[in-house]
């Protein structure tokens, strides 16, 4: 018997794809779930993370109906090795935004993607600015969750230090960027992702996170108009905040929207899954046109029939009215 | 919500009794977490003396006879918002409160002091001992 025939098997899948990046062959490692006429979904991961941060959004029957999920593991984390081709152990690893941007069009190009949503988070978030002013039209939409114009200090030198435990320091550092309402579980396997992440590179993500990344000046540039920009940032996000949301949509002007996500921080996928996959298809339902109301200023689980306490304390969520 | 006022005698003596019997702080603080530090709410301060991830010693006004190597500040008000059994976004965590005041130039914020270097060798420990100061508060409702 195969492993699709068995019912206990995750409809989830793991592949590789080799990717073309500037002349150089990344074996890039890659998870989706959905149907192969969906449309695609892809997903970027937080800095110094991996794409098990999406499991939750792959393993959503009400997603991966419609979308065509892919959760990829960026060059250099998660299962996406560095290049064999490359001697990166001599210098540090460290991103700039045109280095990012071009990893993410080189995936969705290398996997043949028509007409992909975009969505990524935190770093993924940010560099929606790029993608949407240097690539509109690759993506039918591009989603920045917890995105900033601008998110300044957070490139820390003790985040990679010989006399630091980084592997426990890299993850902690970001416990309090989580809002207390997601279960704890979630909150804690969040944690523990960030405990896998290589030496130095979580702080090399920083590097174009905290330093490289400013796009306060060049809001005004991007052209939203044909590719919808979206920013949506948690309540409880210390780092790029719903305020930093507005202020995109204000600086970009047509075509962004922006939108707080109430009692949830800087990891809404996987901090509290339910009620973000909950928020996500609203957004979703936007980007497709099946939604007749604008999304609103901010959204709350009440607007989605979430009852946090119920989900805190790990029941599930769609019990909830 | 507490009984016992927040940081007296009665409270800091419960606040020791959740940190020593943590099985969190065993695994994570191990038995290393031997770094002192201090915590001010508005103008008192108490120094936290710990002893292999356990609690020692509670002290009030600490002077030049103790010693410690970083602590977190804040006034009342703030930290009343850190140890409440949902605590508000920014004050809900000690990074995230240092944050707001170090990077985004905040009032009503808790603030990181002393050696960098020393609050992050020890930074889980340290965290966590803060977050049990909400559990303890809560009668192990919080964190």
């Amino acid at each position: 018997m195969s492993a699709e025939e068995i019912e206990a098997v995750d409809e989830v899948t793991g592949r590789y794809v080799t990717v073309d990046i500037g002349g150089v062959e990344h074996r890039v490692y890659f998870e989706e779930n959905g149907p192969e006429d969906g449309i695609p979904l892809l997903c970027q991961h937080t800095a110094g993370c991996n794409n098990q941060e999406w499991r939750e959004v792959l393993r959503d029957e009400e997603i991966t109906d419609e979308f065509r999920v892919i959760a990829y593991d960026l060059p250099y984390h998660g299962k996406s090795a560095p290049p064999t081709s490359q001697e990166w152990w001599e210098e540090d690893y460290s991103m700039t935004g045109e280095e990012f941007a071009e990893r993410i069009v080189a995936i969705a190009d290398a996997l043949e993607l028509e007409d992909p949503i975009y969505m990524g988070c935190s770093m993924g978030g940010n560099v929606s600015l790029e993608l949407a002013d240097w690539y509109p039209e690759r993506f039918r939409a591009i989603i920045g969750l917890e995105a900033g114009a601008h998110s300044p200090g957070f490139y820390i030198d003790w985040l990679d230090h010989p006399e630091v435990n980084t592997t426990e320091v890299n993850a902690y550092s970001c416990w309090g960027l989580m809002a207390p309402q997601g279960p704890e579980h979630a909150r804690r396997e969040t944690m523990y992702h960030y405990e896998q992440g290589a030496n130095g590179v979580f702080k090399g993500d920083l590097y174009y996170y905290s330093v490289d990344h400013d796009y306060r000046d060049k809001l005004s540039g991007i052209d939203a108009s044909e590719t919808p920009l979206y920013a949506i940032n948690g309540e409880y996000d210390y780092l790029t905040t719903p305020e930093d949301a507005r202020d995109i949509a204000e600086g970009v002007g047509e075509g962004a929207t922006a939108m707080e996500m109430a009692d949830i921080g800087h990891f809404p996928m996987s901090e509290n899954p339910t009620l973000f996959n909950a928020y996500l298809k609203e957004i979703l339902a936007d980007v497709t046109g099946e939604r007749d109301e604008a999304l609103p200023d901010t959204i709350t689980p009440e607007d989605v029939g979430v009852e946090v306490e119920k989900v805190k304390a790990g029941a599930v969520s769609e019990e909830a009215d | 919500m507490s009984t016992t006022e927040f940081a007296s005698h009665g409270w800091w003596e419960r606040y020791k009794e959740t940190v020593n019997e943590d099985p969190e702080m065993e695994v994570r603080g191990h038995d290393k977490f031997d770094t002192n530090f201090y915590i001010e709410i508005g103008d008192e301060r108490f120094l936290i003396e710990m002893d292999g991830g356990k609690v020692e010693e509670v002290v009030p006004n600490p002077a030049l006879n103790n010693r410690w190597e970083f602590g977190v500040e804040g006034d009342r008000e703030t930290w009343e918002e850190f140890v409440a059994e949902t605590p508000p976004a920014f004050n809900h965590e000690i990074i995230a409160s240092n944050y707001r005041a170090a990077v985004r130039n905040e009032e009503n914020r808790l603030e990181l002091t002393g050696d960098n270097k020393k609050i992050f060798q020890n930074l889980r420990a340290f965290q966590r001992a803060l977050d049990l100061m909400r559990e303890a508060h809560n009668d192990g409702g919080g964190s």
